[in-house]
């Protein structure tokens, strides 16, 4: 890894000045980005360590007013949050699946949110949109984990973040802090795809910084399920996070986004539309499954994704309204 | 030499300021040419300090103070093995996946190959030579159920194993698999150290 100059500042703001008019990377609980400085695809030449900063860390509300969760929370305190436990499981289910205790340890929320793809193109150095004699390496290449949506650009890797789907499914908002003050946007506005090979595939500039994420209060049922190659040390292959907001047992409305598929997160507004005005039972899961993956087009390797998105997306709405009907016997 | 537990005055002192712009690289160079630009400095002076070269970090490490010099990109692996002689945690993937590193920081373990040392100043760090090596020690469980072949893995595990007793003394044995989730072992001792963890919680409650 590249020397780089440290700040440790005592409060956001300090940070964001810290972060300004230099080539420099915030650092959370450095999971991503220390090992991409140690690989050389990211050598700042500031680092501005944000974890200690206690003021944007935390988890404060309650399911009927909505959850204020600091950027610098760690995974193992959103965690130990009664609260998101029991009224927002779609977060919880999603989190506590996310690598191992240790990273649950170290990594934080807002790094959660920020951290960069894992294409192996990317992580070697060929960068978002890799390629090479004109090609695109990812579609010439080993692309087992890549997108199945958007696979008409260049943009190939998939949206990183476990956290991600089951806030944007539950509506949650970002508040970012830059040199030109505060604003907060839809956790899915924090993502983009690529087009040109200097853009990033986050929306937030380089001096800017998450320092809170807000989920509105919880109403309906809401829950994530995942499909993993390997049970820790790992990404999730698919998963998909909904929140319903039910009028009885009929669907009034439903959020239905999918990881794994997409350079960004993936909103299947085919499986939304699929599920509203129908109870959830395994005829209208399934049949909401098969229309999430309209209009994907799979790579070379990784048609398997097209089973597994409408096994993952069933199962998701099952599970939120407490059928987890795969854990009996 | 910087000393980081000097608090950053409101706006850092001009010898920060200069190192932090890299006009002066070492510290015996401050004065000389820079003065010159001193108003200016003072003019641009940030709230915050920056570190860029070499620190004098303290660290408590298994209940003493330890202290070195160390760069801001060095980890606390390296630091620990390198320059503290703390040899305890070990060096394999050097990125976040394998757990060989694994030391406790304020209770919660972490992997030390992608910690910051210098984000380590004022915390506790617990490492695998603290633990207790006697009969009821996760340590003499490792050695009788056989958890270890090369060894390599086994500090950290050890270190997993006994930061789950920490929290949770009465683990079942699916609460021990995720216990050391975070831990792969090569050689494949798996059993072996499931065996050690539950061997170890009863020692401790001296059953
Ligand atoms: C073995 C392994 C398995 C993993 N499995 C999963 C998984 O299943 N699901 C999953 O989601 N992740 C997984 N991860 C990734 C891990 O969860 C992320 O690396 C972690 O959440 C990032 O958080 P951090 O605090 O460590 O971020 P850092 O590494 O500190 O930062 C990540 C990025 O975000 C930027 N950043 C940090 N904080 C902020 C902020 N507040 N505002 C703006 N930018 C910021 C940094 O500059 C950097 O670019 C895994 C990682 C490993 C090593
Ligand atoms: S050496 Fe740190 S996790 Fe592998
Ligand atoms: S004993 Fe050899 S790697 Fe675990």
């Amino acid at each position: 890894m590249k020397a780089f100059e440290y700040v440790s500042p005592s409060s956001a703001e300090v940070a964001v000045k810290a972060l300004d008019g230099v080539d420099a990377a915030p650092l959370s609980g450095g999971t991503d980005l220390i090992s991409r400085m140690k690989d050389l695809v990211t050598s700042p030449k500031r680092v501005v360590y944000l974890k200690d900063i206690s003021a944007i860390a935390g988890v404060s509300g309650d399911a009927a007013s909505g959850l204020t969760i600091g950027a610098e929370t760690t995974l193992a305190a959103l965690l130990s949050s009664k609260v998101v436990k029991e009224s927002y499981p779609a977060l919880w289910q999603a989190a506590s699946e996310v690598g191992t205790p240790q990273i649950k340890n170290m990594a934080t929320v807002g790094g959660n949110l920020c951290q960069r793809p894992r294409c192996w193109y990317y992580r070697a150095g060929f960068g978002l949109l890799p390629t090479k004699d004109g090609k695109n390496m990812v579609r010439e290449g080993d692309n087992r984990y890549h997108a199945i949506f958007h696979t008409d650009g260049d943009a190939l890797f998939v949206s990183p973040s476990s956290l991600a789907a089951p806030l944007i499914a539950l509506g949650a908002t970002a508040t970012i802090l830059g040199p030109k003050g505060e604003r907060t946007i839809p956790v899915a506005s924090l993502y983009q795809i690529p087009k040109k090979a200097d853009d990033r595939e986050l929306t937030i500039a380089a001096n800017e910084i998450v320092t809170k994420v807000t989920v509105p209060a919880a109403k309906g049922k809401n829950a994530s399920y995942e499909a993993r190659q390997k049970a820790a040390h790992d990404w999730p292959l698919v998963m998909a996070s909904v929140n319903l907001d039910l009028d009885g047992n009929t669907v009034k409305s439903a959020s239905v986004i999918v990881y794994g598929v997409a350079p960004v997160p993936y909103r299947a507004e085919a499986a939304e539309k699929a599920i509203t005005g129908k109870a959830v039972n395994a005829e209208s899961a399934a049949a909401a499954g098969d229309a999430a993956v309209q209009g994907a087009k799979p790579l070379s390797d990784n048609g398997y994704k097209i089973p597994l998105t409408k096994s993952v997306v069933k199962r998701a709405l099952l599970a939120a309204v407490g059928n987890r009907y795969w854990e009996e016997g | 030499m910087a000393d980081l537990d000097q608090k950053p005055k409101v706006g850092a002192s001009r010898r920060d300021f200069l190192r932090g712009s890299g006009i002066a690289a070492a510290t015996a160079v401050i004065t000389g040419p820079a003065v010159a630009s001193l108003d200016e400095a003072k003019a641009a002076e940030p709230e915050y300090k920056v570190v860029a070269d070499t620190v004098t970090l303290k660290l408590q490490v298994n209940g003493k103070e330890l202290s070195t010099e160390i760069e801001p990109r060095c980890t606390l692996l390296d630091t620990l093995r390198n320059r503290l002689d703390v040899t305890g945690p070990k060096r394999v993937c050097d990125r976040a996946s394998c757990g060989a590193c694994t030391v406790i920081i304020d209770g919660a373990t972490v992997y030390s190959c992608t910690t910051l040392a210098i984000a380590c100043q004022g915390k506790k760090v617990e490492t695998v030579e603290s633990f207790d090596t006697g009969p009821t020690g996760v340590p003499h469980a490792f050695v009788q159920h056989d958890g270890l072949m090369c060894g390599y893995c086994t500090p950290g595990f050890v270190t997993a194993c006994k930061s789950l007793l920490d929290r949770n003394p009465n683990p079942t044995l699916d609460e021990v698999r995720k216990g050391v989730d975070g831990n792969i072992c090569r050689c494949g001792t798996y059993i072996g150290v499931l065996e050690a963890a539950l061997a170890a919680a009863k020692a401790m409650k001296g059953a």
